[in-house]
């Protein structure tokens, strides 16, 4: 921690000096404002180089591999558009983009709808509200591949998920086996962590509602319900959108759960496209075809952001 | 709805329902905990047929945990607390360094870095993860612990909540520590850290959680068993062929009780800096 703060000293004290020396304002601001840049450069250099190296470089390296030839080899020949049009006339990649998108569609708003009912329930004035709260928060300690493992024993045929469903009567599950089973499988182990996480955006968005709102409404008569419609989840816009696009790009980015879990089985219905790019990179050794993919899904995300900015632009 | 203490009967509906939430919440960790305390993988016999005693760690040993001590795992887990503590180092130093320029300093084009600086960093670090693994083999950065951390170092959420911090302190302070000719890292040592301790502690909360639960980076760039990370370790218990299901639930406990306990150490900064972040005006 020494190193740079000498290194950063030398530089911004002659840049000061001047400035500090300055009386007319006008003139000031102007020296302030050039002779800050530099000092401000100096600060933001270990950002800017980890931008370069730990996020344009290989973004860049992604698409000049994706235009170049595939195969084992890795060939370098300019390969144009081939990659993308190989990758859509693939019957495995297209089903890779059907099973990612029906998965986000689903598990999405699933995470916001029972994020914002936990958060609601939680957030009024209950005995030991605190104590609720910290239970639904406890699994936020669990890292997701930890979960992906814990579930993956809740699902065995003699596991936990077996066990209760036979309690009260019902039969032994395939779960991870069985195709239909395996996505909503998979989407529980996601859920049982993101969930708590999310309410605490949530429980902090609905504190900032002055209480006013809600006083003004029972005034004029408002049942609950038209409270929660017209005070409560307009002036929750803001901690949604922001909860709904950040939980999209963590589970487009899905990785952990699947490896762990079904290895994108069974017949492809867990094959989420993060394993799909790992598959193709380290078992098939075809690195111009999984940074395609890294490229396809760097737009999504790109776009995922843009739409982010949108919803959280500040209202006219 | 929520300025009057509710009536009685809400009430009891409601702590009902929040008692039934928490414990769907609860009900796998405590399942994990107890087994953690059964050897082997006698903690089945509990489930198959299903017993509530195996939500109860009673009439178990630590011999699970005893077993983890092997080396393997140790190993793995002293790795992981060392590349989360380095990056939580570096990568404070590198946030603030930023936040700083980006809200104290002024300069042209002060607001485009800004958007640059947090836009990049927000775009997932996962998704160029495959193209930066060959990379950094290039580099020689394979198997080595700067291979592992760097990437966890630069957190657009980290500079964002530093940033948002700083921008809260009165800029009267500032202009008096230049008059008195205070260079501006002297500024930002003395001046700012000292009022910032909240921020710093949820940006390292955050930049701890990030690196401990990264999986996908490890798996790619720690390829040799002396570089492997904890959650790596402990999906390798999950695919060996003799599966010690004991030696799971206990690694499972570990991996969650580290991050754990932090959180519930510094929950309020945690969530302090959570609701600092984007979701308002």
């Amino acid at each position: 921690m020494n190193a740079p703060r000498t290194v950063l000293a030398r530089r911004s004290e002659p840049v000061a000096g001047p400035v500090a020396g300055s009386t007319h304002r006008g003139a000031r601001r102007r020296a302030n404002r050039s002779g800050q840049l530099l000092t401000a450069l100096a600060f933001l250099a270990p950002a800017l180089l980890a931008i370069v190296f730990l996020r344009l470089v290989p973004a860049a390296s992604a698409v000049v591999a994706s235009f170049q030839e595939s195969g084992l080899g890795g060939g370098s020949g300019w390969a144009g558009l081939e990659n993308y049009r190989f990758l859509f006339s693939d019957p495995s990649f297209v089903n890779t983009i059907v099973v990612t998108v029906v998965f986000n569609l689903v598990l999405n708003p699933l995470t916001v709808i029972l994020a914002l009912g936990v958060a609601l329930l939680l957030s009024e004035r209950l005995p030991a509200a605190g104590l609720w709260r910290a239970l639904v928060f406890a699994p936020v300690a669990v890292p997701v591949s930890v979960s992906g493992v814990i579930w993956s024993v809740v699902y065995q045929p003699d596991g936990l998920a077996n066990g209760l469903l036979g309690m009260v009567g019902l039969g032994e599950q395939p779960f991870l086996t069985s195709t239909t089973q395996a996505p909503p499988a998979v989407m529980v182990t996601v859920l049982w962590v993101a969930v708590g996480y999310w309410m605490i955006f949530l429980i902090a968005g609905l504190k900032d509602i002055p209480r006013v709102y809600y006083e003004a409404a029972q005034i004029d008569g408002a049942s609950p319900l038209q409270q929660f419609r017209h005070v409560t989840i307009p002036l929750l816009r803001r901690p949604m959108a922001f909860v709904l696009v950040a939980n999209t790009v963590g589970n487009f980015l899905i990785f952990a759960p699947i490896q762990i879990l079904t290895n994108g089985g069974p017949e492809g219905s867990t094959n989420l496209i993060m394993f799909d790019i790992y598959q193709l990179a380290y078992r098939l050794g075809d690195l111009s075809l999984a940074q395609t993919e890294v490229v396809l899904l760097m737009l999504v995300m790109l776009a995922v952001v843009a739409v982010q900015f949108k919803l959280l632009a500040p209202k006219e | 709805m929520r300025t009057r203490m509710p009536s009685t009967p809400g009430v009891v509906v409601r702590t009902a329902g929040a008692v039934m939430v928490s414990l769907l919440f609860l009900i796998p960790l405590l399942w994990v905990v107890a087994s953690s305390f059964r050897p082997g993988n006698s903690a089945f016999g509990y489930t198959s047929p299903f017993t509530f005693e195996a939500f109860v760690p009673l009439g178990g040993d630590v011999s699970n945990y005893v077993a983890l001590f092997d080396g393997y795992f140790v190993r793995a887990v002293g790795n992981s607390l060392l590349v989360a503590a380095a990056t939580v180092v570096f990568g404070l130093v590198l946030s603030v360094f930023a936040a700083f320029a980006l809200s104290a300093l002024q300069f042209p084009g002060r607001e485009a870095f800004f958007v640059v600086v947090v836009l990049s960093f927000l775009i997932p670090f996962d998704a160029i993860a495959i193209p930066m693994s060959a990379q950094f083999r290039d580099w020689g950065l394979a198997n080595t612990y700067v291979g592992l951390i760097l990437p966890g170092l630069a957190n657009g959420f980290a500079i964002f909540v530093l940033r948002q911090f700083f921008l809260g302190i009165p800029r009267e302070l500032l202009e008096a520590a230049r008059v008195d000719g205070l260079a501006w890292w002297r500024i930002l040592w003395q001046v700012y850290l000292p009022l910032c301790r909240p921020a710093l502690v949820g940006a390292g909360l955050m930049l701890f959680l990030s690196q401990w639960q990264s999986y996908v980076w490890p798996l790619l760039i720690g390829s040799d068993t002396e570089h492997h990370l904890a959650p790596i370790a402990l999906a390798n218990l999950r695919g060996q062929l003799e599966v010690n299901f004991g030696q799971i639930f206990a690694g499972s406990v570990v991996l969650t009780l580290i991050p754990g306990l932090l959180l519930l150490t510094f929950q309020r900064h945690f969530t302090d800096s959570v609701a600092a972040t984007g979701i308002k005006d």
